[in-house]
């Protein structure tokens, strides 16, 4: 059987795109991460989105389909000025508040998130919030310990380093580095470069010099696969990753 | 043929893969200027705005190990790289690396920038590496592709991204671009104008992988021996230099299904080179 350029040009149209209009429609067909985040499993919360999930690739409007919180309100506590703050990605935080002395990024609106909705979280480590999301988060109904809490982990008078009037979008992508022109990435990025976030792998950590034995000590529980990442790792043992990241961190610099 | 030193047919070519080459190219720069513009808050209606590493079959074949192991996909790849992976293994071992040929903007770039070398160096172009280097050269490739699978199955992360000039070509105008990626990608163009195809011939990890195919895959280019005029006109046409008027069907693993060398284009004898199926009636 002879086949020539242009039956073979057709065949080429209709394999590739063939395939991928029936990987759509048996939703398969993906070209970005799932913008889902994780769910309580169990007790009065169950079924819910866990703000603990929120990642730096998730716009505030992927927020508001998790979470219900509308992106204004999210813009309004992070004092992000755009016209569309749908758009707007969490992990953009980091380089608005470089020149905050206290980190103010995803950790941030997951904590302001919890409150906000009055969700279960984890509060053994240190997140800090600008002052304009304490206001925000006063005018809700929170339990005396999470205002104690508030209070001590505002940062008074801070504001957006840099006026953001263009958004700093995450659509499709879900890399900090692949989309955001990190200023502060540039600037220190000895220090940037060995950071445990969401997309941090065990081999990356065992890279930077931690052993495995340290940890599993730190985790309690055994490593996994190297190539797993230590978020998903966390939520599928129901570990905090905040607190569990927070204590590699700090295993982390002792090797640098 | 040859008449007094003038060819007495007209050379054609494949047009329609020209066509196709031109619609990838200009899918995937718009796709990837798309996605500038959505993360800047506009973008065009209608067009998918995903990352050029969804786009890529080879990030399907460089997250195999860690799909396998862990269940999950390396840093910035996703569903979709896996997708194309398997439907480019599936158009390959029925005909080819047609995915090289017909469809990848890299080397459809390499081309044009080689009817350049043509018109400078004319028959010299395409000769200038002397076949015993030119042999064991092509074999890097599969250094290449044994590296970037390994980096990628130990780190977990797409280390090749900061070396790969098919990203750097669609994203040169974005902070995403890795320099190693850049100095690869215009040294390939400059190569372009001396020796047609230099990354898909030496370098590219992905050819390496389809190139397999060529020893096995349905439709074959078979050169019919009875009606060969043995001008080598196949032979000098074919980008990839394989010597096709030796041989009864081309497996040489570097082939790309372009059909130049095949009766329909620069052969003038009629079903002399083809492009078919033995087994398929």
């Amino acid at each position: 059987m002879n086949l020539t350029s242009k039956p073979l040009a057709a065949i080429i149209f209709v394999i590739l795109f063939g395939g991928i209009a029936i990987t759509s429609t048996l939703g398969w067909w993906q070209t970005s991460s799932s913008k889902e985040a994780a769910t309580f499993t169990e007790g009065e919360f169950a079924g819910q989105s866990n703000p603990a999930d929120i990642r730096g690739s998730y716009t505030f409007g992927d927020i508001e389909k998790n979470l219900g919180i509308p992106p204004a309100v999210l813009a309004q506590a992070f004092n992000i000025q755009s016209n569309i703050p749908a758009t707007f990605a969490v992990k953009g935080l980091e380089e608005i508040y470089s020149t905050s002395e206290f980190e103010i990024g995803a950790t941030s609106v997951r904590l302001f998130v919890a409150f906000y909705k009055g969700l279960p979280f984890d509060l053994s480590t240190d997140i800090y919030l600008p002052e304009s999301a304490a206001v925000l988060l006063k005018e809700r109904t929170l339990t005396p310990e999470r205002l104690a809490y508030l209070d001590s982990h505002t940062i008074l008078g801070s504001a957006a380093a840099t006026d953001t009037s263009e958004p700093v979008s995450a659509q499709g992508t879900e890399s900090t580095s692949e989309v955001v022109p990190t200023q502060s990435a540039v600037t220190s990025e000895a220090s940037t470069e060995r950071l445990v976030k969401g997309k941090t792998s065990f081999q990356e950590i065992l890279g930077w010099g931690v052993s495995q034995e340290i940890i599993e000590q730190v985790m309690g529980v055994p490593m996994p696969n190297p190539l797993t990442k230590v978020k998903d790792y966390c939520t599928e043992k129901g570990l905090s990753f905040e607190t569990v990241k927070a204590a590699l961190q700090v295993e982390v610099d002792k090797v640098k | 043929m040859k008449i007094f030193g003038r060819r007495l047919f007209r050379p054609r070519s494949i047009w329609i893969r020209r066509v196709v080459q031109w619609f990838f190219f200009l899918l995937i720069a718009l796709i990837a200027v798309n996605h500038t513009l959505v993360e800047n808050g506009g973008g065009i209606p209608f067009l998918s705005t995903a990352s050029l590493h969804a786009l890529c079959p080879f990030g399907g074949v460089v997250t195999i190990y860690q799909y396998a192991t862990v269940g999950t996909f390396v840093q910035k790849i996703h569903e979709s790289a896996f997708i194309l992976m398997i439907l480019g293994f599936l158009l390959s071992i029925l005909f080819g690396p047609v995915f090289c040929g017909w469809v990848c903007p890299l080397g459809t770039v390499q081309e044009w920038v080689a009817k350049l070398g043509h018109k400078i160096f004319k028959r010299k172009y395409n000769h200038f590496v002397p076949t015993k280097l030119d042999n064991v050269l092509r074999y890097l490739r599969y250094l290449v592709l044994a590296w970037v699978i390994y980096v990628t199955a130990t780190s977990g992360t797409l280390i090749f991204g900061e070396y790969d000039p098919y990203f750097a070509l669609f994203n040169f105008w974005t902070s995403e671009v890795a320099i190693g990626g850049v100095i690869i990608l215009v040294v390939t163009l400059l190569l372009s104008l001396f020796v047609e195809r230099p990354w898909c011939k030496y370098a590219c990890p992905y050819g390496a992988v389809l190139g397999i195919t060529n020893l096995f895959r349905v439709f074959q280019i078979r050169r019919v021996e009875s009606t060969c005029k043995a001008d080598g006109a196949c032979s000098i046409m074919c980008p990839m230099n394989i010597p096709v008027d030796t041989v009864k069907t081309v497996r040489d693993h570097q082939c790309i299904s372009c059909l130049e060398c095949t009766s329909e284009a620069i052969c003038p004898v009629a079903k002399t080179v083809l492009f078919n199926a033995g087994g398929i009636k």
